[in-house]
């Protein structure tokens, strides 16, 4: 019964990919395929070289870590907030999952429309509390990943909150009281007996949402669009951009390869802490 | 758990969710609203908070949207994907987990490492793919380069809520005659009823909310909402009224879903590893 998913996966995902690596090692361009020639591991090179695909690196990591890091802190807040279980914490949680679920172009256009410098609503107010930028938060370079991370942790961070609150309520209630008749603070609980325990949940939210924060696109796409000057030109932009749109296929291929390696490592340790935490469910 | 907690403390909590909430909601509240302002007062600052409701907004996005046509798209690939997903990915969550054999947890590892894959590598060869064999700008293409995602997601999941139902009942079932597909149609999966839905609601989704895919794969008559919303943004005519008319279409009924079938999304959600 197994056979047909696997093998559909493995002939429309599983062939793909091995194109993928093919063309990856061709000087391939669908606007000359004529000249199509060999080229060995140049274009993976090129990522190294190339000003901006290098750029794109750097990019994409400080975005992931940035948006990952904000996700994490205020995840965990909320999660916090959440913990105690009555009917209004949950009617919160499901109101506060919504963001998760909106398609994330819309959410790109509705940051867009608020961040605008002439008729934005957050623009105004920045402006009226002496926050002026010119061309906008998304149209200045040195502002426009910050508020591409903000738009993105404000998607995400439910999210976060939401595997972290599992790793909560899955706390026994006995280690807390004692570590409440024991005299301990609230930083104190929570620095020495909740984050140590709930280190699973923790690893298992940041893991997920560096992979997806690693290959984010829409909200950049309907957002600043790479631009202004590459500033939030992230690696999956760019091999899109260079794929579909100037048909570099070679290049574009080489570069959605090398994204491949990189959450594949993630994906990788994501399979380790699961296997941990089945392992520990099992001898429960 | 008998812990006190003062009042105090509990006002202050209640106050910080209620500010989470404003935070989450705002924007997702003011891009509703926008569709029911007039087009005068959409970006009046400081912004009114009273206005006339106008449906006019909603007269543009029938003038100058095929609407019917739209939501026919999403909804044949929202559907259709979900469709093909569980179809292939239920039976083989269901035969990973009652495998003996050591390699069937492998294989499950295998559809949870597919899942993590960035779109952009499969979607250039797919893209050239489909062009080769005529399949470009129909949903089909759409439909099959999501399903491999959705059905690695479907194959992991369901695999988790089979290998926690117990073997007895099945056993039994067989033992008194039925056959081994028996076991599975009649009795595992009406158990995991639960994760079916989770599964449909997670598939639906995805590929309502897609934009990458469908923005390569399709053509102007096959495209789905997603990709008309951010077509349309920056064309003449269309007004951030309009957009938000449009977005109304998109967003809400997966919002809706996710509210009403809030227990088996935070069950997708924490389980699934999305």
């Amino acid at each position: 019964m197994g056979a047909p998913a696997l093998v559909y996966v493995l002939i429309v995902a599983g062939w793909p990919l091995a194109q993928g690596i093919w063309y990856s090692v061709f000087d391939y361009s669908l606007l000359h395929p004529a000249t199509r020639h060999f080229v060995g591991f140049e274009n993976y090179r090129a990522l190294w070289t190339d000003e901006s695909a290098r750029r794109s690196v750097v990019t994409t990591v400080e975005f992931t870590v940035a948006a990952v890091g904000l996700e994490f802190v205020f995840g965990m807040a909320l999660a916090l907030l959440l913990w105690r279980d009555g009917r209004f914490e949950r009617i919160c949680l499901a109101l506060l999952l919504i963001p998760v679920t909106v398609t994330p172009v819309a959410v790109g256009l509705v940051f867009r429309a608020l961040l605008a410098p002439e008729f934005g609503m957050i623009g105004y107010y920045a402006a009226e509390w002496g926050l002026s930028i010119p061309r906008g938060f998304l149209g200045d370079p040195n502002t426009a990943l910050a508020t591409i991370v903000i738009i993105d942790t404000w998607e995400w961070t439910p999210l976060m909150a939401l595997i972290l609150l599992a790793g909560l309520k899955a706390l026994p209630s006995e280690m807390l009281e004692a570590a409440e008749v024991d005299g301990a603070n609230a930083w104190q609980r929570f620095r020495v007996v909740i984050f140590p325990m709930i280190l699973p949940a923790v690893f298992l939210g940041l893991v997920l949402r560096t992979m997806d924060a690693f290959r984010v696109f829409d909200i950049v796409f309907a957002t600043s669009n790479g631009g202004p000057a590459d500033a939030t030109n992230v690696l999956m932009f760019y091999a899109v951009k260079q794929g579909l749109q100037f048909f570099n296929v070679g290049f574009a291929a080489a570069v959605a390869n090398s994204m491949v390696v990189f959450i594949a490592i993630f994906a990788v340790i994501l399979i380790l802490l699961v296997r941990r935490a089945d392992r520990s469910a099992i001898a429960t | 758990m008998s812990r006190r907690v003062s009042i105090r403390a509990i006002v202050a909590q209640r106050a910080a969710l209620v500010l989470a909430l404003v935070f989450f909601l705002a924007p997702i509240l003011w891009l509703i609203s926008i569709a029911y302002k007039p087009k005068r007062d959409i970006f009046s600052l400081p912004p009114k908070l009273l206005f006339t409701p106008t449906f006019s907004n909603f007269d543009d996005v029938f003038r100058y949207f095929d609407l019917a046509r739209l939501i026919e798209s999403s909804l044949v690939i929202a559907l259709g994907s979900a469709a093909l997903s569980l179809l292939i990915g239920v039976p083989c969550a269901y035969a990973l987990a009652r495998s003996r054999a050591r390699w069937t947890v492998g294989v499950a590892y295998f559809f949870l490492a597919i899942r993590t894959v960035p779109q952009v590598a499969t979607l250039i060869p797919f893209y050239l793919l489909m062009r080769d064999i005529g399949l470009l700008g129909t949903w089909w293409a759409v439909i099959m380069l999501n399903a491999t995602l959705s059905c690695a997601f479907v194959v992991w999941m369901m695999f988790s809520y089979f290998r926690s139902l117990p073997r007895e009942m099945e056993q039994a079932a067989l033992t008194d005659g039925c056959s081994q597909f028996g076991a599975f149609w009649r009795i595992a999966l009406p158990l995991v009823r639960p994760g079916i839905i989770a599964c449909t609601l997670f598939c639906i989704m995805f590929a309502w909310n897609d934009y990458l895919i469908p923005a390569f794969l399709t053509r102007a008559e096959t495209r789905p909402l997603s990709v008309a919303l951010l077509s349309a943004f920056g064309m003449l005519d269309i007004t951030w009224g309009t957009l938000g008319a449009l977005a109304h279409f998109s967003t809400i009924p997966i919002v809706l879903m996710a509210l009403l079938l809030n227990r088996y999304f935070v069950q997708g959600l924490t389980r699934g590893v999305h």
